[in-house]
């Protein structure tokens, strides 16, 4: 015991520039100990009046003040018809003012005050932002509560959104990445909610009284939790906000109920025509959820495989070695309540598109077949281990992370325990769970490039591609009709 | 992704000063006896160091044959050293030398003939290519350096070029900031260039995913054809012909110049005591020997005598987007077309900024503020009220060496409007700015917003650390705050003066891209 503090005394001295020698390699340097503690998330969880919860952190270092509602709502609870719903309530939440104001009027005075409200609905959370110099504080949360519990999404301002949406959903096949990753889900998770497109004829339908209708039913306290970080008293702001929300109802909510079952697409390659010099590839099939177990495991297996940029072996591989590409790797893509998806990918020029697959299938296949080295371990974990505290950067970030911990019903000493977790995969276990979680024999390939020159391949691999397996030609639909274009 | 070039920078972050001057930036500054800076934002809390080197160089110091050098050379300063990615340094040199002399052979053949050689030969140089490349691999520690800082904590590591200044970075946890003072000191002293081909051909593809975004092409033509004749001339990443034909000695040359200590600021911001991490500078960046001073910048950007008018197609949406001269940074108008590019662009919460139509990024360099939506002037009348625009922007970038105000709009092509309407609606409001100039809550606004912005920007260590380096290159981190000083003083006579010089038609490029066959 008392040899290690003696250590720490030299190392904190060698540290402070008194006598510390040069050193020839970076691996003779000497660092002295550094311990942290994760923030524990029930210091700072609070609850308001009728049920709304929140993580709230007084941060005096500056003068400002932000707050996020992470409202239980997405575009997955969308039926068929109302496709493209979550895009236009994005876009009109504020713009489209409350029952009292008008949003450019809201906006304008934001914008006065050098403040910004934004709100976005994802998969299956819709984020309320906002963020004003705390001495802007009442001002800002009363247009904040004000939006959240009374939107009117006017006629006026959705119109013009719906322009602004349709305008986007034109470009929808122009961008080969943006076509990949579409069609990619979409063959994965065949005709699901998950991959449900709007079109033109969608957003053309959707009213005022269906955005109306869709925050009458999801947004209400209990549905809803708060974070926010600044310059405030704790119980200042929670006097106040329980004041904003002392009058609004809860309600009786029934999430729709979604399928699970996925269809199992045939393995082989998957190809769209585009007349651009590179092809885009992703490479795989569904992957596990993120409240797996074995999800540690997966994240370390992962940053050795493709995860972990040059400290990778598909980047090693396929960038660094052979100059292939200037964006590859491997990720777990994970969603919540929902298988993710395992991709490798990779963006090569036409001539490489089949060589360059050959090369990260044979990665898929060594992790499985060959124990990772010691060294690639060590790597991996200390990664984890050592860029733990990154998290906790942003007072702000770190109480969005715990709202959204309890959001999806995770454990709430997920970042407690989230080191010892790292710290205990093994190598038998980074090979346990390549072989349960990728399978290359039932991955797609699908490529979006020029089918001539990538079929043809180059010296070191020539086509034709269907040496990879059972070619599949998909044609992209028209966005805007969602029918395969004429 | 990983050492991507980076679109320039504004200094927009700090330009905002103003009233938040009470807020007090405070760096602390430590210079090396060869003249290498360091900075420091000490900022007590989670135990980690954000650590940025930042080089007074980019593509604007390059010349036609090696545009593209300085983000290439980027690349390579990740491809080891004396010690670092290499097991056995004399042998490993002994074949790379090997490496260098077949390839000058084949670029000779291929390049210097206008038939492009004798295949055969190039053929049976490309195998003796291949051999050796093998053979060194028994020599390289792959990619060590990138291991060495996911090993211990480091998190970001990255690289970014662009027109003024390249950029290294990494965050550290704050018991290791040693390692990147190692590492850093190391490449910028010993740095070895191994692997230079592969990396070559690793960029093309770098410069093919920017090709296969709809409108590049155009939009690089629109560059070129504003900046004539300086280095703005081409973008960052470069011709592709360039990229080709660099050779190794063209980057030893580049490095030799430009990576000297004198050239240098390293910034810290985090967690960490500013003596101790003083005297660890002192130890690793102080024992590299000051190099030449640099030769400034030759080529200025001749004036524009007359209009310019760019018309192309690509797969990007129509699009319309006008573009000005503006003086450099620093220069006494460059205050007030700030504040008229945030009053006609700027607002709406959320909404990004700077970017042209649909992020298109017709003929800019990327960054620059302004803003798509929202609140702004041009916004509230193109878009909702006369209802002619999907959307409209304006921005202001005064850079290092040249200025650019630029207006981008997407016509409401669903309401027959094309983008020569729009051309004329916004020289309808260029031409009341300069009648009646702006209102003051306008004005109060933009002062308003950039003040804001200020503040919010302090709460970022990476922002921060970019913000400060970069500004430090060039006319040192206080300029930020003698920037928001001028903002604060801006007024309205000041706003119409520079609109009626500056938004002259013979100061103007005007491009309209359709939506059609090109690329």
């Amino acid at each position: 015991m008392k040899k290690t503090i003696i250590l720490v005394l030299v190392l904190g001295f060698l540290f402070a520039g008194i006598g510390f020698g040069q050193v020839q390699k970076p691996s003779e340097l000497k660092y002295p100990p550094l311990t942290y503690n994760p923030p524990d998330p029930a210091a700072y969880r609070m609850t308001f009046a009728n049920g709304l919860r929140g993580y709230i952190q007084e941060d005096h270092s500056l003068p400002l003040f932000n707050i996020s509602a992470h409202i239980n709502f997405g575009g997955l609870y969308l039926p068929k018809d109302k496709q493209g719903l979550d895009a236009l309530m994005s876009g009109t939440m504020i713009q489209g003012g409350t029952k009292t104001k008008e949003g450019p009027a809201i906006q304008e005075r934001l914008d006065f005050l050098g403040g910004s409200l934004s709100f976005n609905v994802a998969e299956r959370t819709a984020t309320l932002s906002l963020s004003v110099l705390s001495k802007d504080l009442d001002e800002g949360l009363g247009m904040f509560f004000d939006v959240l519990m009374n939107p009117e999404f006017r006629e006026g301002p959705l119109n013009l959104v719906r322009v602004r949406v349709l305008q986007q959903l034109r470009q929808a096949n122009d961008q080969p990445g943006t076509v990949l990753s579409r069609e990619y889900e979409k063959l994965l998770y065949g005709d699901h909610p998950l991959t449900w497109q709007p079109t033109k004829a969608t957003y053309d339908a959707i009213t005022s009284a269906d955005l109306k209708a869709v925050h009458a039913t999801y947004f209400f306290p209990r549905n809803i939790i708060l974070s926010a970080a600044g310059d405030f008293a704790k119980a200042d702001l929670k006097a106040k906000i329980d004041k904003y929300v002392g009058a609004w109802k809860n309600k009786d909510l029934a999430f729709p109920s979604i399928p699970k079952a996925f269809p199992s697409p045939e393995p082989g390659v998957y190809f769209i025509q585009m007349p651009i010099n590179q092809g885009y590839i992703n490479i795989g099939h569904l992957g596990p959820e993120d409240t797996n177990p074995d999800y540690f495991a997966v994240q370390v297996m992962n940053f050795i495989l493709g995860g972990g940029s040059f400290s990778s072996r598909i980047t090693s591989k396929v960038r660094s070695n052979e100059g292939l590409s200037y964006n590859q790797g491997s990720r777990f893509a994970y969603r919540w309540g929902f298988p993710g998806q395992f991709s490798g990918y990779v963006q090569t020029k036409s001539s490489t598109v089949g060589y360059a697959i050959s090369l990260i299938v044979d990665e898929f296949n060594r992790i499985r077949k060959d124990p990772v080295t010691d060294a690639e371990l060590v790597t991996a974990i200390n990664y984890y281990l050592e860029s733990f505290a990154n998290a906790f950067e942003s007072p702000q970030g770190t109480m969005s992370s715990f709202a959204n911990l309890e959001m999806t019903g995770k454990k709430m000493d997920y970042y407690k325990t989230y080191r010892d977790k790292i710290k205990a995969v093994t190598k038998a276990k980074v090979q346990e769970v390549a072989n349960k979680y990728i399978h290359p024999d039932k991955a797609v390939i699908m490529i979006v490039g020029d089918w001539d020159p990538s079929n043809k391949g180059g010296d070191k691999w020539p086509g034709p591609l269907d040496k990879l397996g059972k070619l599949h030609k998909i044609t992209l639909k028209d966005p805007l009709t969602g029918e395969i274009a004429k | 992704m990983k050492r991507k070039l980076v679109l320039l920078f504004t200094l927009f972050a700090f330009a905002s000063l103003l009233a938040a001057a009470d807020l007090k930036l405070d760096v602390k500054e430590h210079v090396l006896s060869n003249g290498m800076k360091i900075l420091m934002i000490p900022r007590p809390g989670v135990p980690r160091v954000v650590c940025h080197i930042y080089f007074k160089v980019g593509s604007i110091n390059e010349r036609e044959g090696i545009t593209g050098i300085a983000h290439i050379h980027e690349h390579m300063m990740f491809k080891g050293t004396h010690v670092v990615g290499v097991s056995d340094f004399a042998k490993d040199t002994e074949i790379d030398k090997k490496i260098d002399a077949v390839m000058d052979k084949i670029y000779h053949e291929k390049f210097w003939k206008a038939d492009g050689g004798d295949k055969a030969k190039i053929a049976g140089w490309q195998k003796e290519f291949e051999e050796l490349t093998k053979a060194e691999k028994a020599y390289i520690v792959k990619d060590e350096l990138d291991n060495l800082y996911a090993n211990n904590g480091g998190t970001g590591v990255n690289a970014s070029t662009g027109g003024e200044n390249t950029g290294y970075y990494v965050t550290m946890p704050s018991n290791k900031v040693e390692l990147q003072m190692f590492v850093e000191s190391d490449r910028l002293m010993n740095a070895y260039f191994r692997e230079f081909y592969s990396e070559k051909d690793v960029i093309m593809e770098e410069r093919r995913l920017s090709e296969n975004r709809p409108g590049f092409f155009f939009s690089e033509q629109v560059n070129a054809a504003f900046y004539s004749a300086s280095g703005y001339h081409w973008d960052t990443i470069g011709w592709m012909d360039d990229i080709q034909k660099i050779t190794k000695a063209d980057l030893i040359e580049f490095h030799n110049k430009y990576y000297v200590p004198n050239n240098a600021v390293a910034i810290y911001v985090g967690d960490f005591d500013p003596q101790a991490l003083a005297a660890m500078a002192e130890k690793y960046f102080g024992r590299i020997p000051r190099g030449p001073d640099i030769e400034p910048l030759r080529t200025a950007e001749p004036p524009q005598y007359g209009e310019k008018r760019l018309y192309g197609e690509s797969s990007a949406p129509t699009s319309l987007s006008m573009m000005f001269h503006t003086p450099q940074a620093g220069q006494p108008d460059a205050a007030p077309l700030q504040v008229l590019a945030s009053i006609l662009g700027g607002g709406g919460g959320g909404m990004r900024g700077g970017l042209g139509p649909d992020g298109g990024e017709i003929g800019q360099r990327g960054g620059g503020f302004g803003g798509g939506a929202g609140t702004g002037r041009l916004n509230k009348i193109l878009v909702q009220e006369k209802q002619l625009a999907v959307n409209v922007s304006a921005s202001s970038r005064a850079q290092w060496f040249v200025g650019a105000f630029q207006f981008g709009a997407t016509p409401r092509l669903d309401k027959n409007v094309q983008p020569e309407d729009l051309e004329k609606e916004i020289w309808v409001e260029i031409d009341k700015v300069k009648k009646d100039g702006v209102t003051p809550d306008e004005i109060q606004k933009a002062k308003n917003r950039f003040e804001a912005q200020f503040i919010r920007s302090l709460s970022s260590s990476t922002g921060l650390a970019g913000s400060v380096g970069r500004a430090e290159l060039h006319r040192g981190w206080r300029s930020l705050i003698t920037d928001l000083d001028d903002l604060k003083k801006v007024t309205n006579d000041d706003i119409k003066r520079v609109a009626a010089k500056y938004f002259v038609k013979d100061n103007s490029l005007t491009a309209i891209n359709r939506r059609g066959s090109g690329r």
